[in-house]
């Protein structure tokens, strides 16, 4: 049942999101930016021209061609066949991490705003102090504690995230709580559990889906800058980030190897931002009105 | 069980709040009883206690500020009073219904109707989505909602402020209660949905066989619905009667002053007669008797000692609280 309470709650929230995307022209050309990029990521072993980690020596550093339309690297790999190899790696860390810290942060959230009290005052503190780290500094120190790999870099971003939603999954729960169709919830003798799961999630879940599409934006980021700093994935795997720090090492001989992975991560984040910005601007006064 | 034994029986029931850096009562020395079958309506102003009364039956008084510090409350036998939360959620919603004032804020908005309906059912009644999906169109059609079956899905939003009051009624109902307490439910509707809501109540009473206590402060509502009737003022009962005796004998003086203040079409009155002064804060309770302060024919016994709740001599269901209308043999608790 709580299942479908989700579907009806969530094709509610849906339908919210729906209308505030009809409303609002900039997240329409982010959502489409978006999942073009998405699409190129998920059909890279199809599209992609060369193997991305396919090495020829006689073309290294070298600048758009027919050949090779973005260039080539330091050991004569293909740059767009890397971007979009690196595209799918990047798409995986920031979904699952951001996912993940979805789920922990709202629920953390949600909690603490619905019981309230001395719990949700520790909770928040807590919260708080996860905030005081910038969250690139918090990847570093945990990259830097649990070592560098593509389940600790998604550990890493998560870990920064949590606080975030935590925060954004409190707030309206407290508002909603006191709601009149929750004490009739209570009238009808419903748990704790359930009114939480059932009739206060469904209410505030698009508030928490347009925090996570800002959030991807900043897992991209953080993702990037830990591979830039070489704290990333490790090589020879195609990342965004990675393939930043190469150009940058060789950026007196080829400009192409660092500005074409830094067109890439600046579209993701540019139409993931225009994204949440639209759907938040087109969603906050009518959740804020209620019904 | 003998047949009238009443399903709910409140034995001096006290509910306190914290205010200030005290705890004071809200409802003081409150008893009655309903049988299956019967209504019994509470009338009072806003903040008599009449309301904290059925949130102290739900056990839904919020504990933060709030509790139940002495008394019993008897259901079907059992005392609600000091029983746990979870034995007491078996019984909200399942045995002991609410509905609430505000039909346009008491459905959540995310959730279609139908879903709201049947969630009780599968709560209470471990019926799967099918079968509390039949269920609750079932009871569309007994709460008088049009085209039940194509309203189904609908969100709240898109129903009349009478339409939601029936859903809310519908699901108070879902799992046919022992008991519906019914707090102000017509009071933000039109006049004719008003009567519409009250009519079915009294039919879904009468073919359930469910006692019900009406919240009310609406004197009309009260003669049409109830069977008895409780007057309550500043927390205390002042005054019980079966409906008829309490319009044709009003005895306390609020009671008096209450019908006088019904605005009348068929008498030629010149403005309406409000009763002076308010109702006393619940830190500020007067000594004597807490009507006393406001009541025309106050003497100096009012002020000095409470009056107790009296049987009138002749039909012994009529009570009231009042040293001048119904004395008391014995001297009150002072």
């Amino acid at each position: 049942m709580s299942t479908l309470a989700l579907r009806h709650g969530s094709s509610y929230a849906l339908q919210q999101l729906a209308r505030a995307f009809n409303a609002n022209a900039t997240s329409w050309i982010g959502l489409v930016t978006f999942l073009a990029i998405v699409a190129l990521a998920l059909l890279a072993p199809l599209i992609s021209p060369y193997d991305p980690l396919d090495q020829d020596i006689l073309v290294r550093l070298e600048g758009p061609s027919a050949a090779h339309w973005f260039g080539t690297d330091s050991y004569g790999r293909d740059i767009l066949s890397r971007l979009l190899w690196g595209a799918r790696l990047s798409l995986v860390i920031s979904t699952v991490s951001i996912l993940t810290a979805m789920l922990i942060g709202g629920i953390i959230g949600i909690l603490a705003g619905y019981i309230g009290g001395r719990f949700d005052m520790i909770v928040m503190q807590a919260m708080d102090v996860l905030l005081s780290f910038p969250s690139l500094i918090m990847g570093l120190m945990v990259v830097a504690m649990l070592g560098a790999s593509m389940g600790n870099l998604m550990i890493a971003i998560a870990l920064t995230a949590i606080a975030p939603f935590a925060r954004i999954a409190r707030a309206p729960t407290i508002l909603v709580k006191e709601r009149d169709y929750i004490e009739a919830c209570r009238a009808l003798g419903y748990s704790d559990l359930r009114i939480m799961a059932v009739h206060i999630l469904p209410n505030i879940i698009a508030e928490i889906l347009v925090m996570g599409s800002l959030w991807l934006a900043t897992a991209i980021r953080i993702e990037a800058s830990l591979s830039f700093i070489g704290l990333g994935v490790r090589p020879p795997t195609a990342t965004w980030g990675g393939m930043i720090r190469e150009g940058f090492e060789n950026i007196l001989d080829s400009a192409s190897l660092s500005v074409f992975p830094s067109l890439a991560i600046l579209l993701v984040v540019f139409s993931l931002n225009m994204l949440g910005d639209g759907l938040r601007d087109a969603i906050d006064p009518k959740l804020r009105g209620g019904e | 069980m003998t047949a009238d034994a009443p399903i709910i029986a409140i034995e001096n029931l006290v509910t306190e709040f914290r205010t200030g850096g005290g705890w004071h009562p809200a409802v003081r020395d409150v008893s009655f009883a309903v049988q299956r079958n019967e209504t019994l309506a509470i009338v009072g102003e806003s903040g008599c206690g009449k309301s904290v009364t059925a949130l102290s039956i739900m056990g839904l008084v919020p504990p933060a500020n709030g509790r139940v510090a002495s008394g019993h409350i008897r259901f079907a036998g059992r005392d609600l009073v000091g029983l746990d939360e979870e034995e007491m959620r078996k019984l909200r919603g399942d045995r002991i219904s609410m509905i609430f004032q505000e039909p346009m804020t008491s459905l959540n908005p995310v959730l279609t109707v139908g879903f709201q309906i049947a969630e009780a059912l599968h709560y209470h009644r471990d019926m799967g989505r099918r079968e509390a999906d039949a269920s609750a169109l079932e009871l569309f059609d007994q709460v008088k909602i049009p085209s039940a079956r194509q309203r189904f899905a609908d969100y709240p939003h898109q129903f009349s402020g009478g339409m939601r009051q029936r859903v809310m009624i519908a699901m108070a109902l879902a799992c046919r209660p022992e008991l519906l307490l019914a707090d102000e439910p017509t009071t933000a509707l039109d006049v004719t949905i008003q009567a519409q809501v009250l009519s079915l109540l009294a039919e879904l009473k009468a073919a359930y066989g469910m006692a019900m206590i009406f919240i009310t402060h609406n004197l009309g509502v009260v003669a049409s619905i109830a069977d008895r009737v409780a007057v309550m003022y500043a927390g205390e009962i002042v005054e019980t009667a079966p409906v008829n005796e309490l319009f044709a004998r009003p005895t306390h003086p609020y009671t008096e002053l209450l019908l006088r203040s019904i605005p009348r079409v068929d008498r030629d009155t010149v403005g309406l007669s409000a009763i002076a002064g308010q109702v006393p804060s619940i830190g500020a309770m007067p000594s004597g008797c807490r009507f006393a302060p406001r009541c025309p024919l106050r003497e100096e016994i009012c002020t000095r000692r409470d009056p107790l709740l009296v049987k009138l001599s002749d039909p012994g269901d009529h009570q009231v609280r009042c040293w001048l209308r119904a004395p008391s043999s014995e001297a009150g608790h002072g």
